[in-house]
């Protein structure tokens, strides 16, 4: 009883953080914060991956897990890390709506998960349903953060995040954690990383910068 | 025999023949002659195959039926081969077999300007689909079939793609025949929305659970859509940039058979799938009907580029066959159905003469324009004396298509002419009228397309060559004389043999479920008298033959006898003392230049004349004068031209969507995305 | 046997009386004209002239110019076998129908325009686009008002509307005259008559019909002139046996045969003096007027067929 409770006090304090960097992430100016922001999300992923080990200890998921765990938190930040320090893109561009505007629409976007409709959706595990709509909360986060972000590398991190957003719903949501599961989501990570690899360098030589504004000469 | 060549593995061998010419053609498009060769010799073998198999069809007295399941959910191939069908098929591999005698030497002039594997592969794959085309018995995979056929006959109008018209009218083509395929698509669907099924087998046994509302809508519907593939009026404008543009045994394959498909799924769903027609459907399909016959004869008198002048007779033909169509429609649906069954057979009758005469003259043309190089009927003249067995062949197959008896155009307008005039009598009075109408536009039809194939055939072949090019001409090659020739012995045999083909037509209605058992209006007697309407007309071709012949011999005798010492000398022709030039020939545009001012009400003919004067200043002397002469496209300007406009206009304010900007894009989805689940939850 | 003689004499007698219609329209002109005009077998020896004289043939001509003539002159061979003359009891189902007797004479104007277009000099060629333009106009006028008859009386076959349309009631008679008079327009139009065409200009420019043949000479000649005549002859027969078949033989008898040749011989006489008066009446119409004439024509027939459908 009281590990259960612990569990869920220590689940849902996992999906909170995970929340809170979303949100916090359209805060950030600087790529760096940006970047560590990302950290703790995935670590908090992690982390809600590793949790099931405590009362079934296998390996299957412990393989997984470490994987998630490797590549997100680690990999990724200092493959982001690395990339911003070579073209210097210390400072993220501007956004499209100014802080209040974000905030508000962050707090519509969050006030919308609670609501009714959403929580149809919410219901597919009662136990769970505050985390699931957490969770769903991450992901229409994640999918603003994209849309008002005009820096490329913010908008590749959004995605990266959007992914823990789907992960950590898939988790609550009652499917089958099988390997394939998070094979797919560390497959979909790889793809990320690589197309970020390969574009922010062809972009930045071939635009000087990331601004996606910027980028309207396609046709030469 | 018979059950051998009726089997099911004769008729997969047929499609399966088709699909090895395709593949055959592509393995061996490296080298060109191999690749006519077999890609050609497999569409032959699967002709005489086809052609063998449809008669034991037609003959046989069981239904054929075929079916293999595929892995996706609602897809069967299934193929439904009855009395029609086979009949269908019979057309095809007819016109395909002659078609492909004539490709192997006509392609020879492609050869190492364009890929012959190509035209292969597309021939092959452009009749397989038509075979499928009319034994589909499932609603996705008649339309999967419809749409290769489309695509195979798009890829082959633009064969010659050096030529930037060519590329037009492919599009042109393309964009027509879809917008088609969407009207059938709303048809079809309707019908299975209200039957639950795919099948139309099926949706026959459950016809009675359509509305009638829902049943006028498919109606026009599928009137549209099969239209625009026939090429009624006003969804025509395809045929005459299509046809022209692709390679002469192609464009033969359209106009004659391809443009039939359109007709043969009409009758399909106006007769076998729906019983209780409508009366009005059958008086709309006149009225298109006429007006499609009329248009398209007065367009094609108008044209002085020969293929364009038979594209536009084919639209004069399938408004022929719709007059037969709709009086069979109005027919059955007042129960007649004996002459509901004149009608169809007229209808039927003349879709295979057209197909056999059409194919004819349109090889004749490809022979014509391949050794002139132009397809400009200005600039022919005195082929006769170069090429004297195609101008034969295409003589033929002008007396065919403007109804001269004894061949097999006057016994189909014949009959028309018999179901309308059984129209005139027997219907009530605003429906008379409209018998009357199409009547009279029939016979003003008829009228014209005589003088549209004296100016094609006699500007073409006769008298002096206008140009360098025609003076030049020289025979074809014998495999292009060959299927010419056949198809003229055809055009003579079908007009002969008109009682033998209709008790087999008479056969062929009777499986159609709108007429079931039912007492034939044309019987046909012993000594090949056909009488239709319990003796109100009666004719026999073979005597009419036989009468001609006899008459000809007598006074050819006659005459030699009593002039027996007179000698016939050559001269020159009346010159007036001038010398002979091609200028005092009569051109194409003067022939046809009266009867244009006659109709300028419809053709809307316009003149700019420019003049050049040798002084600037005193303007008496001209050096030179220009006339442009131009019949202004009607369609184009009042009817299509606003809704292309229409169309651009929206398509404008819609582009605005399309920003180019990331983020914009992101938006949209997730606007969406919430949209969604609002609704959806 | 005595069918296979009046058969024998069906065929015969209508080539053998057509140059003799011809004469007599002739000869009536010039009286009206003021001249005594040629006698009226004079065209009889202008055909044995022709018949006997050398042929010069244009280099540029083909057989089809050798071939029309024949062609020609063997459908109105044909036709006139199919079309009742004097007996309305002999019964051709084969050939005899108003759409059949329609299409053969087109056989026969279709390889005489081609014929006009083969030598390639400047008259022939307008003159088949005249002589097209004024035919296809006049088929609806000829049809329509043929069937006019046919509706009346049951059949198509001509040798079965002869024998019925006397024995109809005196109403019916408005419709058989309106249609008669669509006829008559259309038989003036396919003989090549005034107002269509003057058959005896000497003007190039003024021809429809002789513009056609002008490159003709000798036997083939000969031929087309009498075919011509044949045509003329068709005609009138048409409209005399069809559209008033008073005194046409019914059954089988020498006096009742006797009786309705000469019955026929007189309506052959009235029918040409009609053509003459007519033709020294009034002028021929310009080219573009003559398509409003059709029409007219096809309208009366149309009238006609209002009435009795």
């Amino acid at each position: 009883m009281i590990d259960a409770m612990n569990n869920s006090f220590f689940q849902f304090t996992a999906i909170t953080a995970v929340f809170l960097s979303a949100v916090l992430l359209h805060i950030t100016k600087r790529n760096s914060t940006a970047v560590s922001l990302y950290f703790i999300q995935s670590l908090a992923v992690a982390a809600l991956l590793f949790q099931p080990l405590f009362e079934n200890f296998s390996m299957i998921v412990l393989l997984m897990a470490g994987l998630t765990l490797a590549i997100k938190a680690v990999v990724a930040p200092l493959f982001f890390s690395k990339l911003i320090k070579r073209h210097q893109l210390k400072f993220s561009a501007s956004t499209y709506l100014n802080t209040p505007l974000t905030l508000i629409v962050i707090a519509a976007l969050a006030a919308l998960t609670n609501s009714r409709i959403f929580s149809h959706i919410a219901s597919i595990d009662p136990d769970n349903k505050k985390i699931l709509a957490l969770a769903i909360a991450v992901i229409l986060v994640s999918f603003f953060l994209i849309i008002n972000r005009k820096g490329a590398v913010s908008q590749i991190i959004g995605i990266l995040s959007l992914e823990n957003g789907i992960v950590a719903f898939a988790l609550f949501s009652g499917l089958e954690q099988s390997p394939a599961l998070q094979i797919g989501v560390i497959f979909d990570l790889f793809v990320w990383v690589i197309i970020a690899a390969v574009f922010i360098s062809m972009i930045y030589k071939q635009f000087g910068s990331l601004d996606v504004t910027e980028l309207k000469h396609l046709k030469e | 025999m018979q059950e051998l060549i009726l089997s099911q593995v004769a008729f997969f061998a047929v499609l399966a023949l088709f699909g090895l010419g395709a593949a055959a053609a592509l393995i061996f498009r490296k080298d060109d002659n191999l690749a006519n060769l077999s890609s050609n010799s497999f569409a032959i073998l699967g002709s005489l195959l086809g052609v063998a198999y449809s008669i034991a069809a037609i003959n046989s007295d069981a239904a054929i039926f075929y079916e293999i399941k595929s892995s996706f959910p609602l897809l069967s191939l299934n193929f439904n081969i009855d009395r029609l069908a086979a009949f269908f098929i019979f057309i095809i591999s007819l016109i395909s077999l002659f078609c492909s005698i004539y490709g192997a030497g006509y392609i020879k002039h492609f050869y190492r300007k364009y890929s012959i594997g190509s035209l292969g592969f597309f021939y092959n794959l452009f009749i397989l689909g038509m075979l499928c085309v009319v034994t589909a018995s499932n609603i996705l995979f008649f339309l999967i079939a419809w749409e290769i056929m489309s695509l195979a006959s798009y890829f082959l109008v633009i064969y010659e793609r050096d030529k930037q018209e060519n590329i037009k009218a492919g599009f042109l083509y393309f964009v027509m025949t879809h917008i088609g395929t969407a009207f059938i698509i709303l048809a079809l669907l309707l019908m299975y929305k209200f039957t639950g099924s795919f099948d139309f087998l099926v949706i026959k046994e459950s016809i009675g659970s359509i509305p009638p509302l829902v049943k006028d809508i498919i109606f026009i519907l599928a009137l549209i859509g099969f239209g625009t593939k026939a090429g009624i009026i006003p969804m025509h404008i395809w045929l005459p940039a299509a046809h022209p543009a692709a390679p002469s045994h192609v464009s033969a394959l359209m106009s004659g058979v391809m443009i039939k498909t359109g007709i043969y799924m009409m009758i399909r769903i106006f007769f076998d799938i729906f019983i209780d027609a409508s009366l009005w459907w059958g008086a709309a399909i006149l009225i298109v009907g006429s007006a499609s016959a009329l248009l398209g004869v007065l367009y094609a008198m108008a044209e002085n580029d020969l293929k364009k002048l038979l594209a536009y007779s084919s639209i004069e033909n399938i408004g022929i066959i719709l007059l037969g169509l709709g009086s069979a429609l109005s027919f059955a649906a007042l129960e007649m159905k004996s002459f509901a069954a004149l009608a169809l057979i007229a209808s039927l009758f003349h879709i295979l003469n057209h197909s056999v005469f059409k194919s004819l003259l349109f090889l004749g043309a490809g022979s014509v324009i391949s050794k002139t190089h132009t397809g400009n009927i200005e600039e022919y003249g005195g082929l006769i004396k170069h090429m004297p067995q195609t101008a034969l062949f295409f003589l033929a197959g002008s007396m065919a298509i403007s109804a001269l008896p004894p061949f097999n155009g006057f016994f189909s307008e014949w009959l028309t002419f018999q179901a309308l005039f059984e129209g005139m009598k027997s219907m009530d009075s605003a429906y008379q009228w409209i018998f009357v109408f199409s009547a009279g536009s029939l016979v003003l039809t008829s009228g014209l397309a005589l003088a549209t194939f004296v100016k094609a055939f006699g500007v073409t072949f006769l008298a002096r060559p206008r140009s360098e090019k025609a003076a030049h001409a020289e025979e074809s090659s014998l495999s292009l004389r060959l299927g010419m020739a056949a198809l003229a012995a055809l055009c003579l045999l079908f007009g002969l043999s008109s009682g033998f083909l209709s008790e087999i037509f008479n056969k062929i209605l009777h499986g159609i479920k709108s007429f079931g058992d039912y007492d034939p209006a044309l019987v046909v007697s012993q000594n090949h008298l056909i009488s239709v309407n319990g003796g109100f007309s009666s004719i026999s071709v073979p005597a009419i033959f036989a009468v001609l012949i006899l008459a000809g011999i007598a006074i050819f005798a006659i005459t030699r006898f009593v002039s027996k010492e007179q000698n016939v000398k050559i001269g020159a022709t009346w010159d007036c003392g001038t010398n002979l030039k091609p200028r005092m020939e009569i051109t194409s545009t003067g022939f046809s230049r009266t009867l244009i001012m006659i109709f300028k009400g419809i053709l809307k003919p316009s003149k700019q004349a420019g003049i050049e004067y040798s002084d600037a200043n005193m303007r008496y002397f001209p050096k030179s004068r220009t006339y442009v002469l131009e019949i202004s496209d009607v369609y184009k300007k009042y009817f299509y031209k606003p809704l292309h406009n229409f169309v651009f206009k929206i398509s404008e304010r819609v582009k605005k969507i399309q920003s180019g900007n990331v983020n914009a894009y992101v938006l949209y989805i997730f606007m969406a995305l919430i949209l969604l689940l609002f609704f959806a939850i | 046997m005595a069918e296979i003689i009046l058969w024998i004499i069906q065929i015969l007698i209508l080539p053998a009386l057509s140059p003799l219609c011809v004469g007599i329209i002739r000869k009536i002109k010039a009286r009206f004209q003021n001249r005594q005009g040629a006698s009226i077998f004079q065209p009889y020896s202008d055909i044995w002239k022709l018949l006997h004289k050398d042929e010069v043939i244009s280099r540029d001509a083909s057989w089809i110019f050798r071939f029309a003539p024949f062609a020609i002159f063997g459908a109105t061979l044909a036709v006139s076998a199919s079309i009742p003359i004097f007996a309305s009891f002999l019964s051709n189902n084969f050939t005899s129908d108003i759409l059949v007797v329609i299409y053969i004479l087109a056989i026969g104007a279709f390889f005489l325009a081609l014929a006009g277009l083969d030598v390639g000099g400047a008259f022939g060629g307008f003159g088949s686009s005249r002589e097209m333009t004024v035919s296809s106009l006049a088929e609806g006028g000829l049809l329509f008002s043929l069937l006019v008859l046919s509706f009346m009386s049951g059949t198509t076959n001509l040798f079965s509307i002869s024998g019925t349309i006397d024995s109809l009631p005196l109403a019916s008679l408005l419709p058989v005259v309106l249609a008669f008079l669509g006829f008559f327009i259309v038989l003036l139009a396919e003989t090549a008559r005034f107002p269509f065409d003057n058959p005896s200009t000497h003007l190039e420019l003024t021809m429809i019909h002789e513009a056609m043949i002008i490159e003709y000479s000798g036997k083939r000649l000969a031929l087309i002139e009498w075919a011509s005549a044949n045509k003329l002859l068709i005609f009138i027969t048409l409209g005399s046996s069809l559209f008033f078949p008073m005194g046409i033989a019914h059954s089988m008898g020498v006096i009742a045969i006797a009786a309705a040749i000469l019955f026929y011989l007189l309506k052959i006489l009235f029918f040409c003096i009609a053509i003459a008066i007519i033709e020294s009446g009034i002028s021929k119409l310009r080219l573009f007027r003559l398509p409003d004439l059709l029409l007219f024509s096809f309208i009366l027939s149309v009238i006609a067929l209002g009435l009795i459908i």
